[in-house]
């Protein structure tokens, strides 16, 4: 069979904008040109006029045929706030963000639609607005949503082991604080999808980019009314997801304009789109204070960490969610003895906030990360020794963190130290001291962090329902089916290695299926690929495994724990003569009943049967309450250069080291690894998303919005490290999200190494040319 | 209220060389060069993304340089010679530069690549017996942007293909 890679390559890809369905018909938004404003009026009169156009879909339609969005996180606990709002896929009465949908037209084809869309005149009031958190909570703000006390949506507090006991303990107590822009992870392709209703069934199909289509049929059939046992969801050729394409809401209008047109309609969404009314990430302000002891011993934090959501209104507490992960990563992968964290999620008029490539776990590590490295400045100690005296050792594992984690394995000094041998940082050091009488400022970056990996959390939608099917066709081509959506990370690749590893096929006989609603699970979000899916994989396949045993044992006359299988053969060990196909075992199981095929009781139990559907769940979640299952670690050491007269950075080289357990497939990994970290080197440099004031985006396009290109992008060195994970069913680690936290942070530690004689200290992203001359000359002016 | 001005339909006839083929089409005078190749010829290798000239997904080769087909009239193509990624592919058999992208996973989700792969042809035919550094490569395909890869992998993939086209593998 023709793998993905193949087929993509030579143009035959199918994404959602490739879906064409006979008699379809086509459906535009009309987005707000106000933060927000009260609707007074919605005239689609001259919009219908237009020959072609269908229908006009509003707030009204909304109310009228559908369900408010369903909640999909709700925490409660008594000194905790946490708030929701009433919400319907449209506005009727205000608009909330600049862009936010209020009508949608459906028309025979895309142009007639937008230009149609165009006609629809809409008559707002404006409303004062509030575009950032501190403005927000400001007394007499304007409010979002009249029937909260006031912009607050989430308060919550934890307190790690002992912080009072780790602050009596400190020989010093140093203030800090740390902020990151507001970003977006925007894939090449934006999201879309084809809804197709069945009015004689009472059925809904949908075909896009959903990456977990389990998830958004709950929450579609929730939204539109239908049982979900009458929705399917299924998931095309996605072109990048990076966790944007998780989250379901302007699909419900798609769907409904289905129901109430009687055709099916395609809804491809423009680019400027995903980005005004697309999920943001970042945008969190950290303020507190770290006790450590004179000789580097990390013992406590106090901090509270300040999110702007944006509007609550279209994931129902999944952005409040990641407020979680945000408050209980800062211990990263050190020893400590308490923290007091808070995390407050403040809503604004911006586009609401959902996951990005780190979702929340990302915040704590580089802001630990970036509070590390200004202790080791202020005691005089080096990056990496501030870091070998604090990490936890090998012989450790597993490790119970004070936030509950349950870590599973790992070597974080011989990573540390993999990567200082590759970085050849002490040349460097010599280097940056040499240059800098020539005005040339190089700074060298170190940082370290963990990837919690795998998320299961109680009391919501991401609770970590898992299952997974392998089976085998009469013919003996094996089919794979699980939640684990391919967004370019390698689901298939990965998948069809697990199987072959342990089945003994050939990978051209092996066929993932395109993931749909039908395959439990929440897909593949938080590194959750190569811990749950790839466990359920490779669980079912080691019991169809055990089946091929048995059947060859009986075919081939041999004892079933003789049976090996290798390259596409079956055959008895150190007898390689006595051997089957795939073809001609799946033959003989599936059409040879007794008397004189199979035996009697291998019918009866379906011993046969070579199909398995299996679930998997974390051995550390019910236990421990940890989250997270497994835990990569990686080491990132960047060396940049920073031009004091243009404020441009410049990377000279980037060290990565990673170690996420046992490795299924170098490339996917290598390449998980690249992308994160250019991801994270353009927020660290250049990608910011700009509200004004008053809340308008004010920068909607990517000629704008400036994600790294080639030019940007550096040469990235690579090494592994493989700590096999005790508790994934292959050793392997969730990984993916390691190289957005390390890069994003190291790059923007390097900065302030290399502008250590200015005094600078960066605490702020992107560090745009702009920045880093306005901090060199604030530092400067300080200190005159 | 200002009166929105609409342009109305226009139908021009062109002539385009496709992929080897020639076409004689009736179209719309506003359709776009990415429009016609997409929804006209179903060539769907021809992504569309931002629409603005940005993002580089829609590249396609026009007389053999790389043009964004968003930005492009199909009208002014008229008379051109267009080829797209499925024009890469001779009696079903893969170009060898797609096999270099393959074999060194300079592809993950898949979006950019058509584009990506039609900068890259350009730049490699451009180039031929000539030196071509990494350097050369990132400035070449600055115009596609790709959000999965880090570049790492494309910028070996197109050293790889070049390889092959200057020993001859390659049409």
């Amino acid at each position: 069979m023709e793998s993905r890679e193949n087929r993509l390559i030579a143009g035959k890809g199918q994404f959602a904008d490739d879906l064409d369905i006979p008699g379809m018909a086509h459906l535009v938004f009309v987005g707000s040109p106000h933060a927000h404003a009260k609707i007074l009026s919605i005239d689609v009169s001259r919009a219908l006029s237009l020959p072609g156009v269908i229908r006009v879909i509003t707030g009204s339609d909304m109310r009228q045929h559908t369900k408010p969005l369903p909640v999909q996180a709700n925490f409660k606990s008594p000194d905790w706030i946490w708030r929701l709002a009433t919400i319907y896929a449209m506005p009727e009465d205000k608009v909330r963000w600049f862009g936010e949908p209020v009508a949608a037209v459906v028309a025979e084809d895309e142009t007639t639609a937008r230009i149609a869309a165009d006609r629809v005149v809409v008559t707002y009031e404006p409303l004062p607005a509030v575009a950032n958190p501190s403005a927000a909570l400001e007394a007499g703000a304007p409010k979002l949503y009249d029937d909260w006390e006031d912009n607050k949506q989430v308060h919550l507090k934890f307190d790690w082991g002992d912080p009072d006991a780790a602050f009596a303990e400190a020989d010093r107590v140093i203030q800090v604080s740390h902020s990151e822009g507001r970003v977006t992870g925007l894939p090449i392709e934006p999201r879309g999808c084809v809804a197709q209703y069945d009015p004689k069934r009472e059925t809904l199909n949908m075909w896009g980019t959903f990456q977990t289509p389990y998830l958004a049929r709950h929450n579609l059939a929730a939204a539109l009314g239908i049982p979900e046992a009458r929705v399917k969801v299924t998931a095309v050729d996605i072109g990048g997801a990076f966790g944007l394409k998780i989250h379901v809401w302007k699909e419900n209008v798609v769907a409904l304009a289905s129901m109430l047109t009687g055709r099916p309609v395609k809804w491809s969404e423009s680019l400027r789109d995903f980005i005004t009314t697309g999920p943001h990430q970042r945008d969190v302000f950290w303020e507190g204070e770290v006790a450590v002891k004179n000789d580097g011993t990390l013992l406590g934090l106090r901090a509270t960490v300040t999110h702007d959501l944006g509007v609550e209104s279209t994931n129902k507490g999944i952005a409040a969610l990641s407020i979680f992960p945000a408050c209980s990563s800062p211990p990263n992968m050190y020893k400590w003895k308490g923290m007091h964290i808070e995390g407050i999620g403040v809503v604004t008029n911006k586009s609401f906030y959902c996951a990005y490539r780190g979702y929340g776990k990302d915040k704590g590590l580089k802001f630990i990360e970036s509070v590390i490295n200004r202790i080791a400045r202020e005691l005089g100690m080096t990056p990496e020794a501030i870091r070998f005296k604090n990490f936890i050792q090998p012989e450790e594992f597993p490790f119970h963190q004070i936030n509950n984690y349950v870590m599973d394995s790992g070597d974080y000094p011989a990573t540390l130290n993999k990567a200082l041998e590759m970085a050849d940082v002490d040349s460097w050091r010599s280097e940056q001291e040499k240059v800098r009488s020539e005005g040339r400022y190089i700074g060298v970056g170190l940082v370290t962090t963990i990837e919690p990996a795998g998320v299961a959390v109680p009391n919501c939608q991401m609770g970590g329902l898992t299952e997974a099917r392998v089976q085998i066709m009469p013919d003996g081509t094996v089919e794979v089916d699980s939640d684990r959506t391919e967004i370019g990370q390698g689901s298939e690749i990965s998948h069809t290695q697990i199987v072959c590893d342990i089945l003994g096929c050939l990978p051209e006989d092996v066929y993932i299926r395109p993931v749909t609603s039908e395959w439990i699970g929440q897909g593949p979000l938080s590194s959750r690929g190569a811990v749950w899916p790839a466990s359920a994989v490779a669980k079912a396949a080691k019991m169809l495994r055990e089946k091929i045993n048995r059947i060859a044992a009986h075919f081939l006359k041999a004892a079933a724990e003789d049976i090996e299988a290798k390259s596409g053969e079956i055959f008895v060990r150190n007898q390689p003569e006595k051997k089957l196909t795939f073809k001609a075992l799946a033959e003989k199981a599936f059409f040879f009943p007794g008397p004189r095929g199979l035996p009697k009781d291998m019918l009866l139990s379906h011993g046969q049967l070579l199909d398995v559907t299996t679930t998997w769940y974390s051995p550390t979640t019910p236990e421990s309450g940890s989250s997270y299952t497994t835990f990569c670690s990686s080491a990132d050491i960047a060396i940049v250069e920073v031009d004091t007269e243009t404020g441009v950075s410049r990377i000279l080289k980037y060290v990565h080291v990673h170690d996420a357990g046992t490795v299924i497939s170098h490339k996917v990994i290598d390449g998980q690894i690249h992308g994160g970290i250019v991801q994270g080197i353009g927020e660290a440099l250049t990608e910011k998303l700009d509200y004004d004031a008053e809340g308008n985006l004010l920068n909607t396009s990517i000629a704008e919005y400036l994600m790294p290109t080639a030019v940007e992008a550096p040469e990235i060195e690579i090494a592994h490290l493989e700590t096999p994970s005790p508790f994934s069913e292959t050793g392997s680690k969730g990984m993916g999200e390691a190289p957005i936290i390390g890069s994003k942070a190291v790059i923007l530690t390097a900065i302030e190494d290399a502008l250590t004689p200015f005094g600078v200290i960066v605490n702020d992203s992107p560090a745009t040319p702009e920045r880093v001359l306005r901090w060199i000359r604030e530092a400067q002016g300080e200190r005159l | 209220m200002q009166e929105i001005q609409e342009d109305s339909a226009m139908m021009v006839a062109v002539n385009l060389k496709v992929n080897h083929k020639d076409y004689r089409l009736e179209i719309d005078s506003r359709a776009t060069l990415l429009e016609i190749l997409r929804e006209e010829l179903a060539f769907q290798s021809v992504h569309r993304s931002c629409e603005e000239g940005e993002c580089g997904a829609c590249t396609v080769l026009l007389n053999g340089e790389p043009v964004n087909s968003c930005l492009m009239l199909a009208a002014a193509a008229d008379g051109a010679e267009i080829i797209t990624t499925e024009g890469l592919v001779r009696d079903g058999k893969r170009h060898p530069l797609m096999d270099a992208f393959v074999d060194l996973h300079g592809m993950q989700c898949g979006y950019c690549t058509p584009g990506m792969l039609m900068t890259a042809y350009a730049l490699i035919e451009n180039t031929a017996e000539q030196v071509l550094t990494d350097a050369q490569i990132r400035k070449g395909i600055e115009g596609n942007l790709c959000r999965c890869t880090g570049y790492v992998n494309i910028v070996k993939a197109i050293q790889e293909a070049k390889k092959q086209r200057d020993a001859g593998n390659w049409w």
